[in-house]
């Protein structure tokens, strides 16, 4: 029996950015028609390697070699040109123009300069014929549905010949049917002799389709297994580096329990005008983390935004301690807020430390008097929040884009929970942070939990959510599906209520089974 | 009603020479915005074009020259914008700004050069169209004009084929868009940003030589008078499409040509208002198109390829 | 990506001075950079370059009389260069001053024509306000279609500049208004006595505005670092969405800041007519409205900045004179370095004011 070609390998593969080694002398292989999966956690350097396969970004060294001649990427073009796609987490559609206009960007032409239009189109067809991916070429992509999008993604590729596709976390933003169709369609691909390279950070879908999985943790390659004989908690087990019976953060019982923040039919439409919460019925208690967990996109988001007041909902009522949301949306003493994109919404990065300590209370007493703010009253309490929460910072007089994110990320929690509000909203707080900083910030919204507060913990991290909440729903599609207690469970459990599988009362009670 | 007739005829003319300038600037100001950036240097560039156009033409009697030279130069100063916008990243208004005021200190500073020289500035040569000019309003709007309507009509066909049926075009229109997905596949958004401002400099400075050498022959200063400006307002008003703007530069032209004609109407109104009439409107054709203008998507954004 | 910085120089914490040199240094530098190539410049047309600069350099600084001129020329680059500082800090880019200012000047000049009965402060401080209002009210229809409308203040203002420069020849032009008879420039007549600012020096043209100007310069700055509404408006200048998170209401902060600015520029006409011109015609300003633009650049969007930089382009423009009349070279080539330094400012890449421009529609 013949090794199977070897289409793609990369060696030795470094990539350092100032503080952090994204990838650390990462070798892998991949052979011809085989789908091959990277998993990894967030931050474990899967895009970051992939990127640089695609000529994105330069590696620090290391050496691609395909089918055995040694290449040297150093653009997308150069890529393209070796039979290299890539479909990216965040689609490279312009969404203005016609499924075709995108097809033809970038397409080398028949009789340059002009396009042609006919002669594409009909490519277009053909080829939506032979794979099933149905896209109307003439439909501008902004009306095209997440999954049809996704495809003609693929068919550029197509277009373009490719033998090698790479995609990046394709199954994020689909639904259970658009996932399975997608598998289906990649069998067939390799079926015709392409390899793909499946990113992914779902070790259920690993499960599914990958012949061969490489795991990447922290920068460095864990190994790399068949998927034959491997299994789901071996996987999980090097992926995050632990057993997966998760370390669940150690916390003192809470008995006593009030509700704090009751939610009550609440509806909400997205930008698009779609519906992105339907009738969610919810309350939170004193002293609880209460950990949401959902794929990116189902409503978590418009959820928070709804708790503080940044987005009006359609139906329903919030009510912090028997008051509206709506009385209390500026009161900061109430409800604290750490978003999910801090440099967008959480900070003014040219500001100082301190400006940005008081973005919110520079109006209040002892601050303000008369109109005038009292710097050096705020630089001293600012001091004093920067050692209590533990912020690394040479003072509190300098700009805040000088902080690492994850210090960023802590002076917004100190601000937000100073004032030691009953309910503090977390939306994806470690979004983008090292696992360091994510666990400083872990330890900080226990702290919050434990002196009393009503802790909402959203986050697209499985393992996250397991460590820290008290409880744990799952938002799927803008409803709950489902409420199970922190410390009974399951990775499997969780995982099907993402998937939109409505937790059964039968199943819950699967201890042990991590 | 009979002294009516040429009162109107002359009117047409004018609006029609009124509006080429704006309509040469705005093909190449179009590919500009259309890749996404907003250049308010154009205005410099129309500056530097109408004034290196009528230096060509007084030193080397010929008009293509004196448009090569206007053209050169647009291109030059729009270099300078590229080159600080994409390559530099520098925010576009104060680039744009720094631009113009370096076309006008510059024009002002060799302006006695100019006046020095006594020679006769060589204008746009005026097409012969034999019988067609005596058409009934027609005739003088179309055919009883200098060479440059035909440009203007031409050149605005060319581009919208080049930009809407062309791969290079495609790409532009996309770079507007959005720039990560043409990085991605394969292309340079850098050269097509640059291309897309150097365009708008080439055709700014052509719609300045079509200023200053189109019945006039000679420069003034400040002779833009913010025109640069009026042909921004019109790409927004014109929704970025080429005859829609092209319209539009009509309309303003018309603006233009009736101040001129003011007095000779024994009008009542003092002549300040005529003057202001192409700048009003603008104001209301802006303030009138809220929410029904689609700027291009990364209009005004710098684009830097280490997030791609 | 951390910087350490060592904030203590001689056990004093210098973390402002520091700052403040290190803004410094990169508008110095471009400006170096432009006297550099505007120097080539000036040889090419046969002159000396450092004779030319010379002559700036005496006619701005060399006596009492040139130092007069240098502050009768700052005044209204510093007030407008302070409310240019304003807007961008509150995240506006007012092209419209030079409208603003006529509109000012107009109305500064309709009161100070005004035979009031009154003791001449409360006349200058009447013909002011009217200045600061007539500017505001120019300010208005930007200021509400930017906040409100979310369309981009800059064509609009420079459209309304010229709207409000014909409006205010027409004023001049018309007797029943506020022009002079008899005379072959069209003008306004004179402004009463009372209504003259009064001169500091005699012998000299620096009058009152100087002061005026330096003393909001020092006002804005402590408006901007020490109270909660400049606060809030730097807020909104440097990240809306923050601003909002933090319950600041953009749209009227929006608002206010640009007729507030407006305010300035009208300020800067009014000053112009009670100190300096004392009757108002036509192109008088020549551009003085986009020099402030400069002018606030260059001194690094901060008031303080803002006062060295004007001082440096007052001084600029009346040792123009001295320079044109001395050497011959046209004081245009102020303009030409003005623009070479802010070129070489923003391509030095420190010039990043992150203005947010809107698109013409708010995004759907």
């Amino acid at each position: 029996m013949n090794e199977p070609a070897l289409l793609l390998q990369m060696k030795g593969i470094t990539k350092k950015y100032p503080g952090v080694i994204a990838n650390d002398r990462i070798s892998f292989d991949v052979r011809s028609g085989e789908i091959h999966a990277l998993l990894g956690e967030n931050g474990a350097g899967k895009s970051t390697l992939m990127k640089v396969l695609y000529g994105l970004h330069h590696p620090d060294e290391g050496e691609i070699y395909l089918m055995g001649e040694r290449i040297h990427i150093s653009s997308p073009k150069v890529a393209v040109d070796a039979g290299i796609g890539m479909v990216h987490q965040h689609f490279m559609l312009v969404e203005n123009m016609t499924a075709l206009d995108n097809v033809m960007l970038g397409l080398h032409q028949a009789k340059p300069p002009r396009l042609d239009v006919k002669g594409t189109r009909e490519k277009f067809i053909q080829l939506v014929e032979k794979y099933g991916l149905v896209v109307d070429p003439d439909m501008p992509v902004w009306q095209l549905s997440v999954g049809q999008q996704q495809w003609l993604e693929i068919l550029k590729l197509l277009f373009r010949d490719v033998k090698l596709l790479i995609l990046d976390e394709p199954t994020a933003v689909l639904t259970p049917a658009e996932t399975h169709q997608l598998f289906k369609t990649l069998r067939f691909l390799i079926g015709e002799g392409r390899s793909i390279i499946f990113i992914t950070h779902k070790l259920e879908e690993v499960q599914e389709v990958a012949d061969r999985i490489t795991v990447l943790r922290d920068g460095k390659l864990v190994g790399t297994v068949d998927k034959e004989g491997t299994t789901l908690s071996q996987l999980a087990t090097m992926m995050i580096g632990r057993p997966v019976s998760l370390a669940r953060k150690p916390r003192p019982k809470n008995d006593e329990k009030k509700p704090v923040l009751v939610i009550d039919g609440l509806c909400c439409r997205n930008e698009r005008g779609l519906e992105a919460l339907k009738s969610i019925n919810l309350t939170m208690y004193s002293g609880e983390i209460l950990g949401v967990a959902g794929v990116d996109g189902n409503g978590q988001r418009e959820l928070a935004e709804c708790i503080t007041g940044l987005r009006r909902p359609t139906h329903g009522q919030i009510k912090i301690k028997g008051k509206s949301i709506t009385e209390v949306v500026d009161d900061p003493s109430l409800l604290g807020y750490i978003p999910e994109d801090r440099q967008k919404t959480g900070l003014v990065l040219d500001f100082t430390v301190t400006e940005n300590l008081f973005l919110r209370t520079y109006n209040d007493a002892p601050f303000d008097r008369w109109g005038i703010v009292q710097w050096d009253i705020a630089q001293t309490k600012a001091e004093e929040l920067v050692k209590t929460y533990d912020v690394r910072t040479p003072n509190v007089m300098v700009p805040m884009n000088t902080l690492s994110g994850g210090n960023q990320q802590k002076v917004v929690v100190a601000r937000e929970t100073n004032a030691q509000p009953p309910v503090i909203i977390g939306s994806q707080p470690t979004r983008g942070l090292d696992l360091g900083a994510m666990d400083s910030l872990h330890e900080l919204f226990l702290k919050e939990r434990n002196r009393g507060a009503a802790v909402m913990f959203i986050s697209t991290e499985l393992s996250e959510v397991m460590a820290l909440g008290d409880r744990i729903i799952v938002v799927f599609n803008g409803e709950i599906m489902g409420e199970l207690d922190g410390d009974s469970a399951s990775v499997l459990q969780v995982g099907e209520m993402m998937m939109g599988h409505r937790l059964q009362p039968s199943t819950s009670n699967e201890r042990g089974k991590k | 009603m009979e002294d009516m007739f040429p009162q109107i005829n002359t009117f047409l003319q004018a609006t029609i020479r009124m509006s080429i300038p704006l309509i040469l600037t705005g093909i190449g100001t179009l590919y500009t915005e259309r890749c996404g950036i907003i250049n308010i240097g154009v205005e410099g560039n129309m500056l530097i074009g109408a004034f290196a156009g009528v230096a060509g033409a007084m030193v080397t009697g010929n008009i293509y020259i004196a448009v090569l030279c206007a053209i050169i130069t647009g291109g030059l100063l729009s270099l300078i914008f590229a080159f600080l916008t994409v390559s530099r990243r520098a925010d576009q208004m104060v680039a744009g700004f720094g631009v113009n005021l370096l076309a006008t200190g510059i024009t002002i500073t060799l302006m006695p050069y100019l006046n020095a020289n006594r020679t006769r500035a060589v204008l746009f040569p005026v097409v012969d169209t034999g019988f067609l000019k005596d058409i009934p309003i027609l005739g003088p709007l179309l055919f009883d004009q200098s060479i440059a309507i035909w440009l203007a009509i031409i050149l605005t066909l060319i581009s919208t084929w080049i930009l809407y049926k062309t791969s290079w075009g495609l790409s532009l229109r996309a770079v507007g868009e959005n720039s990560k997905a043409v990085a991605t596949a394969g292309l340079s958004v850098i050269k097509l940003r640059y291309a897309g401002i150097l365009l708008g400099g080439i055709f700014g400075g052509l719609g300045g030589a079509a200023l200053s050498l189109n019945n006039l022959g000679f420069f003034v200063q400040n002779m833009t008078q913010s025109r640069g400006f009026i042909v921004l307002a019109a790409l927004v008003v014109g929704k970025w499409n080429p005859v829609y703007f092209a319209v539009v530069c009509l309309f303003f032209g018309a603006a233009d040509a009736l101040q001129l004609r003011a007095q000779a109407f024994g009008s009542v109104l003092p002549y300040q208002l005529y003057l202001m009439l192409p700048y009003l409107l603008t104001i209301v054709a802006l303030a009138g198109l809220v929410g029904k203008t689609k700027a291009p998507k990364e209009y005004a954004k710098p684009y830097d390829p280490e997030q791609a | 990506m951390k910087r350490e910085q060592d904030a203590t120089m001689f056990g004093v914490n210098s973390q402002g001075l520091i700052d403040f040199l290190l803004a410094g240094s990169r508008p110095v530098a471009s400006v170096m950079l432009a006297f550099l190539v505007s120097g080539v410049i000036i040889l090419l047309q046969g002159v000396n370059p450092l004779e030319a600069y010379l002559a700036v350099l005496r006619g701005a600084f060399g006596d009492k009389v040139a130092f007069g001129n240098t502050c009768v020329r700052t005044t209204p680059l510093l007030i407008g260069g302070l409310g240019m500082t304003l807007g961008i800090r509150g995240g506006l880019f007012n092209v419209g001053a030079e409208g603003q200012l006529y509109l000012g000047a107009a109305a500064a000049t309709a009161v100070g024509l005004l035979p009031l009965a009154v003791p001449s402060w409360l006349h200058i401080l009447l013909s002011l306000s009217a200045g600061i209002l007539g500017g505001s009210l120019w300010a208005f229809l930007p200021a509400y279609l930017r906040a409100f409308r979310g369309i981009s203040e800059i064509v609009v203002t420079i459209m309304l500049n010229f709207v409000g420069i014909y409006f205010v020849s027409y004023l001049v032009h018309e007797p029943r208004l506020l022009a002079q008879e008899g005379v072959s420039y069209a003008q306004s007549r004179t402004i009463l006595e009372s209504a003259f600012l009064p001169i500091l020096v005699k012998g000299t043209s620096m009058h009152l505005g100087i002061i005026i100007a330096v003393l909001l310069g020092f006002i804005l700055y402590f408006v901007l670092k020490y109270t909660s509404f400049g606060f809030r408006t730097r807020m909104v200048g440097a990240n809306p969405d923050a601003a909002s998170y933090a319950a600041v209401n953009v749209k009227s902060s929006l608002f206010v800041t640009l007729l507030i600015v407006g305010g300035f520029s009208g300020l800067v006409g009014a000053v112009e007519m009670l100190g300096f011109k004392h009757s108002l015609y036509d192109a008088f300003s020549g551009g003085m409205g986009y020099e402030t633009i400069t002018v606030a650049l260059l001194g690094g969007v901060n008031p303080l900045g803002v006062i060295v930089s004007s001082f440096f382009f007052g001084g600029l423009k009346a040792g123009g004179n001295l320079m044109q009349q001395t050497v011959g070279v046209s004081t245009s080539m102020v303009q030409v370095i003005q623009a070479l330094a802010v070129l070489f400012l923003v391509g030095i890449g420190f010039m990043k004011p992150k203005l947010k421009t809107p698109k013409t529609t708010p995004p759907h």
